[in-house]
């Protein structure tokens, strides 16, 4: 870590560290927005302002990618809170329809494997991820979900069992 | 982990990868975005820090320089003397508050006889 790269208000963290991690942590805002690249963009900028003002602050109890994973993943659920209640109060004023107002993006609906992890329940879906796009151990992608360990390692054996069978059919080498 | 674990994690990656195939935001851009709206939040909040501030300071001087005006009260002594009522500690015995044990002066009869030498 180079003195003059470290951040003022979070010692620990240095923006050649953060370069270093910029794409994981932008993949990973681009899962937590339905796969917006705008919401996404603005997802990890706002991380980076937390770690600049220091409103996060970075202890090293963990490592510095599931730190700023979860800074992403606290900053996509209070937005899709705000947007959600913002729909309801609309919906309730009856001036939209929430089918209207949310347009989800379907990635790449033809890919098997792809359709698979998305019908896993969100939390089975998160640990997938995490462990096995993102090179995340259970232990860090159970902290980066805000579970315990015990929590995670459970969803993260009933995703892999279900996303075994139902790719078994399509590759080989799915069953154990 | 197993052959299938690994099997499962290549096909995974693979089809996260071209879910997210695209345009990245170079670092450097979403970077110096990120200090442009640090450096505008600290401004704001400078701003709203010291008009908090002036605002308290203001309110300080108008309670420290209007001179307050005073007035005076006094207590009436007769009124207060009028106000006071005084009851026995034993009224709590009595069937009704303030009830006139002696409903009728009792009437002594008074005999000037004697019966062995005393009053009858």
């Amino acid at each position: 870590m180079r003195e003059s790269d470290v951040l003022h208000k979070n010692p620990h963290v240095s923006r050649s560290a953060l370069e270093a991690i910029h794409g994981q942590v932008f993949g990973w805002a681009l899962s937590r927005s339905d796969y917006d690249p705008v919401v996404a963009e603005d997802l990890v900028q706002q991380a980076y302002v937390e770690l600049l003002t220091g409103k996060a602050r970075f202890d090293n109890k963990s490592s510095l990618k599931t730190f700023v994973f979860s800074i992403v993943q606290n900053l996509a659920r209070s937005r899709y809170r705000r947007i959600a209640s913002r729909l309801r109060l609309l919906h309730a004023a009856g001036t939209v329809a929430i089918d209207d107002a949310v347009q989800l993006i379907e990635p790449n609906e033809n890919a098997a494997v792809w359709k698979a992890v998305q019908e896993l329940p969100q939390r089975q879906r998160d640990i997938v991820e995490l462990v096995f796009c993102r090179d995340m151990t259970i232990e860090a992608a159970a902290g980066v979900m805000g579970v315990t360990v015990g929590t995670g390692r459970a969803h993260y054996d009933r995703a892999k069992k279900t996303l075994k069978k139902k790719l078994s059919n399509i590759g080989a080498g799915f069953d154990d | 982990m197993t052959d299938s674990d690994t099997a499962l994690r290549v096909a995974l990656r693979d089809a996260q990868a071209s879910v997210e195939k695209g345009d990245m935001p170079e670092f450097d851009g979403i970077w110096a975005a990120a200090n442009a709206r640090t450096r505008t939040l600290r401004r704001r909040r400078r701003v709203v820090a010291g008009s908090v501030a002036a605002a308290a300071v203001a309110a300080i001087a108008f309670g420290l320089l209007v001179p307050r005006e005073v007035e005076l009260q006094f207590v009436d002594e007769d009124e207060l003397l009028g106000t006071t009522s005084w009851s026995a500690p034993s009224d709590g015995l009595l069937p009704e508050h303030q009830f006139d044990i002696y409903q009728e002066i009792p009437v002594l009869i008074e005999s000037t006889e004697t019966y062995g030498g005393a009053l009858l």
